[in-house]
């Protein structure tokens, strides 16, 4: 589904991925772990289209990102740190918006299923979103790539200032999606949330992908032992 | 595209901030129109009351020998326009007042600036004050918010991400917050068509038409390019301060450089010098209070030869009365002499400072906001001419009357009764016809037109490069 083939880019010389490549099947997830500035961020915005890789080639279920963003960008959701969403705009009408950007139409009815789907309880969707936790307008941002049935997320460090309730309904809520045939690459620093969400780990350093893995080979202790080593080395 | 605007007016309605300071504008512009009409209506009162005064004293001389009644003249008030209340244009400055009177053209006097508290001369709370000056800068703020919120926030890649392409999410804020001006600016105009239902006619409707697309033309341009000023930065607050610094130049800076260039490029002589070169011209023609002087010897001889007869006194005319006319007549061409070169230079002064909507589309709007209105220049010379006019009319009947009315030379006690005062019908100004103000602002509105489809290039461009992250 996601294939990225000798993916390199810099910025102003400094470079931000080298020769990166990476398939990721069906019904996969993938944990992007890494420090700060190590390049999971570009590889998502690469992955987007909003960047241009120097060189290599990126195709999302064999169309190529750079030359048909247009056309790959209605595969994927993308949910960042933080949701943005309007403030001004109910959960609901936020989804409506979003889902008549991408074309689509739906019923209230059907946002409502969407939302509630996505786990934002029902007494929620009506409320300005002015008022909603990080982990209820990821749920709505959720709820947006689902409704516009994506096929591919791309989550930039999702779990981060989540409650553990709420970072373990996001992990459900991501194998669920997994479950149903998305593909989805996480970006991350959380070790323990990868470990358990994800089928396999990538871990990156200074652009490059240094080691990858099945999460089902290493326990959680072994993965931050693995990780510490790599980020130390 | 219609699913961003529709969303960005939700924004304008459900934000508390957004609303209050709505409502202040539209309370605001509502008092503004409302003083307008009522300061027009009590100029016209002053004005019809004045001028049925003067009227009634002309009618009521019972005896007068026309040339007394020449010097003793009249007034003529320059009238209120319906759409004053909206821009007056420049006839704060102008003067209001012109003295009718025979040998002499006067100058309008008595503008309102000259007799207001210097506080008050900055100028009254008019529409267009608000709607030139105070309107746009909340635009600016509205459509630079607009997009800098989205960019800020990261929603713009989310946006880009559902498939909303970058052209139409930059035109939609565009003409989201165009609308919200162009609410603003209908809410003046309706409420002055409500207010002057009853006095106002198919011109005036029209003329309040172009008006109205002027202003939103004019908001389209600038709300556009502060639309493309915060996609092209990355720092809002660079965008933010360039918009502010590009609506200082275009309305306040930019309007007097450019008009003190202008005077500088064709330059108006002095009053003292208009003076001077007035007076010698006329001195060069008939004295028509001196019998001794040497053109009007021959004008005696051309009359006495024209009725066969060898001496003024056997004259069954009054030659006194065609001496005065004869200098009237030289006046009269004196006059369109220096000031129709004084007429060629404003209008060089007007084409030039109308370039000036090339860099700056204000003086455009500013130019058409008053042409429409009527307080323009050109219909303020208009004014002049017509009185100008009825003033060469009534002192010719004056002098005739003097000539032919039955008197003989020198017999300057002799007296025309009411009857002829009455027949001396009073002056009525006709307003300039709407064809004459468009061909005179023809230049600002294609320059107008102009700015929008720069603007639109410009939104394309900005969509190209607009910075997502």
């Amino acid at each position: 589904m996601i294939e990225l083939k000798g993916v390199s880019k810099s910025f102003k010389g400094a470079i931000a991925v080298k020769d990166f490549s990476l398939t990721i099947g069906k019904g996969e997830i993938l944990g992007l772990l890494g420090a700060n500035g190590a390049g999971k961020s570009t590889t998502i915005n690469m992955l987007l289209g909003f960047i241009q890789p120097d060189s290599g080639d990126i195709n999302i279920k064999g169309i190529d990102v750079i030359k048909e963003s247009g056309e790959t960008r209605k595969l994927i959701g993308y949910i960042p740190e933080n949701v943005s969403l309007y403030p001004y705009l109910s959960g609901l009408e936020n989804l409506d918006y979003f889902c008549r950007l991408a074309g689509f139409v739906y019923s209230m009815g059907e946002l409502t299923d969407f939302l509630t789907k996505c786990g934002l309880q029902t007494e929620a969707h009506n409320r300005s979103v002015s008022g909603y936790s990080k982990g209820m307008r990821q749920k709505v941002g959720i709820a947006i790539a689902y409704a516009k049935k994506a096929q591919v997320y791309l989550l930039d460090e999702p779990a981060s200032g989540l409650d553990p309730l709420a970072s373990n309904e996001l992990s459900a809520l991501l194998k669920s999606l997994a479950s149903e045939g998305a593909s989805i690459i996480m970006a991350s620093h959380d070790i323990f949330r990868v470990r358990e969400v994800c089928n396999r780990i990538g871990i990156l350093k200074k652009g490059t992908l240094v080691k990858e893995f099945l999460s089902d080979d290493v326990s959680a202790n072994e993965l931050e032992q693995l990780y510490l080593e790599y980020m130390k080395n | 595209m219609w699913t961003i605007i529709k969303n960005e007016i939700h924004f304008l309605c459900r934000n508390r901030a957004m609303l209050m300071i709505s409502f202040g504008f539209i309370v605001v512009l509502l008092i503004s129109v409302f003083l307008g009409i009522k300061q027009a209506e009590e100029q016209e009162k002053i004005y019809q009351e004045a001028k049925t005064h003067l009227r009634s004293q002309w009618v009521s001389i019972k005896e007068m020998n026309p040339h007394s009644a020449a010097h003793y003249g009249t007034y003529v008030f320059k009238p209120t326009n319906l759409l004053s209340s909206l821009d007056e244009g420049v006839n704060s400055v102008t003067g209001n007042v012109l003295r009718v009177e025979g040998h002499v053209q006067n100058e309008i006097v008595h503008s309102e600036a000259s007799q207001m508290i210097s506080v008050s001369k900055f100028g009254k709370l008019k529409s267009s004050l608000l709607l030139k000056f105070i309107v746009p800068l909340l635009l600016i703020f509205l459509a630079f918010y607009s997009v800098s919120s989205e960019k800020q926030s990261g929603r713009l890649k989310l946006l880009i991400l559902q498939g909303a392409k970058p052209f139409y999410i930059v035109l939609s804020k565009t003409i989201a917050v165009w609308f919200y001006g162009f609410i603003l600016l209908s809410i003046v105009v309706l409420s002055y068509t409500l207010l002057n239902l009853s006095n106002s006619t198919s011109e005036t409707f029209l003329r309040l038409s172009l008006l109205f697309l002027s202003y939103a033309i004019y908001y389209f341009i600038l709300i556009g390019l502060t639309i493309y000023f915060s996609t092209r930065w990355l720092r809002t607050t660079i965008a933010l301060t360039s918009m502010l610094g590009i609506w200082m130049i275009w309305s306040v800076f930019l309007p007097n450089i450019l008009m003190s260039s202008v005077e500088k490029w064709h330059p108006l002589p002095s009053r003292a010098e208009f003076k001077t070169a007035m007076i010698e011209d006329r001195s060069k023609g008939i004295d028509g209070h001196n019998p001794s002087d040497a053109r009007g010897e021959e004008l005696k001889e051309k009359v006495l030869k024209e009725y066969g007869v060898d001496s003024i006194s056997k004259l069954p005319i009054n030659f006194d009365g065609i001496r005065m006319q004869a200098d009237e007549d030289y006046g009269n061409i004196v006059w369109d002499k220096h000031f129709g070169n004084l007429r060629k230079v404003q209008k060089k002064q007007k084409e030039a400072f109308q370039l000036g909507g090339i860099v700056n589309p204000f003086i455009s709007l500013q130019n058409t906001s008053m042409g429409f209105a009527g307080n323009d220049n050109l219909h303020h010379q208009e004014f002049l001419v017509q009185v100008e006019n009825y003033r060469r009319d009534l002192i010719k009947a004056l002098n005739n009357e003097h000539a032919f009315g039955g008197s003989k030379t020198g017999n300057w006690g002799w007296t025309a009764n009411n009857d002829f005062y009455k027949s001396i019908p009073d002056f009525a100004y006709k307003s300039v016809a709407l064809t004459s103000v468009l061909s005179n602002y023809v230049l600002d509105i294609a320059l107008l037109l102009g700015w929008l489809i720069f603007i639109l290039l410009l939104l394309i461009r900005g969509a190209k490069k607009m910075q997502v992250i």
